[in-house]
């Protein structure tokens, strides 16, 4: 936090030395942390993969191309070359060498969605992403679960909830991010706006993604009806599969932003080791 | 200049990326850990429950064809021509009745349409209304022995490197009340891109579970000896037998 507050030089830094070191995550949390961290990034990689075999989404039951939303597909341009096109709600973009018609994975380039770089693996290969991505799937859910089962049980889980009394306190801390405010509201382990996305997280998006995906099979729906019903149909929850995977990512990439900015030693050093050097405005209030 | 160091530095190290996630999706330890799970999902979901049932209106009725191309030899365009006349549904192996049935006697025994959702691996859907003999009932007719454990569907239609499609249900999964020896889509005869004259129909599963062109049924103790041992045409590329996820 001593980065954001913009008191910097060598003032800060012994201050912040003589604050002591405090044990802040459990050895639950961080094998959990990690283990969720991997599975994540195969589950994004291994999920473009299996889309890439029907480069489309439709906000409906059954497909749909007049529910189309988005639509990736390598195409012929005036000049007779490959090229990519995305379209996105009516919007066409040229997307040639990103999107469409793009890296495959092994040295040259292809007619395929999303670019092997980025897919799980590489080349195309449906049957391997899904295995990819249904193995990583049950990591997750374990991992998550651990992690919520633990946190729960230890009380860890209920410094880092939202609750009623923290919601006046979000705005000041995000005048204080953006250096509109000289100090933080009180607050205790994490910060109202932490908490706020942590429990953003842990208790809307990560089920809501598990659901939609769960709702995708055809085993599950047979006796789960309703939970694909819920996310307007089969496409539908495809659809709603995607759209909370980019939720997810623009957490991962704040969540990533923050971690370097407010000290990444100290903060790597928490979720490896336990072990923290807390702020000056930490553990200031509830 | 030092701009393109860095694309070629940046492009490098993308093109890494995809040589690690293919080197470990090449190895056959790595997957031999990942296609555990398979079970765990069989074990979980199971053939619970019933595919949703949709209305007439919400059928397509241009029903979108995949998989292999219509079979072209002279033995299947032989009984396209007349009609699938001469057309006979053997089953054999572990049965206590081996018998061949004709269309006309497969017609007979007709009993469901259904409509409902075909999820294709691929992830598309499409809704068709298919009517046939339930299979599960089929099955009574010929009789398993106590040594049968699975049904093994062996298609018309090979692959563009030739090899026969085939796929395999265990007896609990063809017992579903759904699953389903399409004779009908959309009201009509299966034409021959829609897999005349018998296909199979498992909604509880992804579209590839679902074969075409049924040729022969066997029932088997074991699916180790058939092809590549994994018990269908697409598993033996990698997909998973239980296709309920």
């Amino acid at each position: 936090m001593d980065a954001i507050a913009g008191k910097s030089g060598a003032r800060a830094a012994q201050e912040a030395r003589r604050r002591p070191l405090v044990e802040r995550h459990s050895v639950l949390t961080r094998v959990t942390h990690w283990a969720g961290t991997l599975a994540f990034v195969v589950l994004v990689m291994s999920g473009l993969q299996i889309f890439n075999a029907a480069p489309y989404l439709d906000a409906s039951d059954k497909s749909d191309p007049h529910h189309r939303v988005l639509a990736i597909s390598g195409v012929t341009d005036a000049a007779g070359r490959p090229a990519g096109v995305t379209q996105i709600l009516g919007l066409r973009l040229t997307t040639t060498g990103w999107l469409g018609y793009t890296d495959d994975g092994q040295g040259g380039r292809s007619e395929r969605a999303f670019p092997g770089w980025i897919t799980f693996p590489g080349y195309q290969d449906l049957a391997g992403g899904r295995r990819w991505h249904l193995f990583f799937a049950w990591v997750m859910v374990l991992a998550g679960g651990a992690y919520l089962l633990g946190g729960a049980l230890n009380r860890d889980l209920s410094l880092l909830v939202l609750r009623p009394a923290d919601v006046p306190k979000l705005l000041p801390m995000q005048l204080y991010y953006l250096r509109l405010r000289r100090e933080p509201p009180p607050y205790g382990k994490y910060n109202p706006l932490q908490k706020a996305a942590y429990t953003l997280v842990l208790f809307v998006f990560a089920p809501l993604i598990v659901a939609s995906g769960l709702a995708l099979s055809p085993g599950v729906d047979a006796f789960a009806g309703p939970l694909t019903a819920l996310f307007g149909g089969r496409q539908f929850a495809r659809l709603w599969h995607f759209v909370f995977m980019l939720a997810l990512l623009g957490f991962l990439g704040v969540h990533l932003l923050l971690v370097a900015s407010t000290g990444a030693f100290n903060n790597m050093r928490s979720m490896i080791t336990g072990r923290y050097r807390p702020g000056k405005h930490e553990g200031q209030g509830p | 200049m030092k701009r393109r160091l860095f694309l070629a530095a940046g492009a490098a190290a993308l093109a890494g990326c995809a040589k690690v996630t293919n080197g470990l999706n090449d190895s056959a330890g790595v997957h031999a850990v990942l296609d555990a799970v398979e079970r765990l999902d069989y074990a979980a979901i199971g053939t619970r429950g019933r595919a949703k049932l949709y209305r007439a209106a919400d059928v397509d009725r241009d029903f979108r064809t995949n998989g292999f191309d219509t079979p072209s030899d002279s033995l299947y365009d032989g009984l396209v021509k007349d009609g699938f006349a001469r057309y006979e549904l053997a089953v054999s192996g572990e049965v206590e009745h081996p018998q061949a049935f004709t269309l006309r006697e497969l017609r007979a025994l007709a009993s469901l349409t259904q409509i409902t959702r075909h999820d294709c691996v691929e992830g598309w859907s499409a809704i068709g209304q298919w009517g046939g003999v339930p299979l599960g009932a089929f099955l009574r007719l010929v009789r398993p022995t106590p040594k049968a454990r699975y049904v093994v569907f062996r298609c018309f239609d090979r692959s563009p490197d030739g090899d026969p499609y085939y796929e395999s249900l265990d007896l609990g999964q063809a017992a579903h009340p759904q699953t389903l020896l399409a004779l009908d889509l959309n009201g009509k005869p299966l034409d021959p891109d829609h897999g005349a004259p018998v296909r199979l129909r498992v909604p509880t599963q992804l579209g590839y579970k679902s074969a075409k062109w049924v040729r022969r049924i066997e029932l088997a103790a074991e699916l180790g000896g058939l092809y590549g041992g994994n018990g269908g045409y697409w598993e033996d590329q990698g997909y998973e037998w239980y296709a309920g996820i």
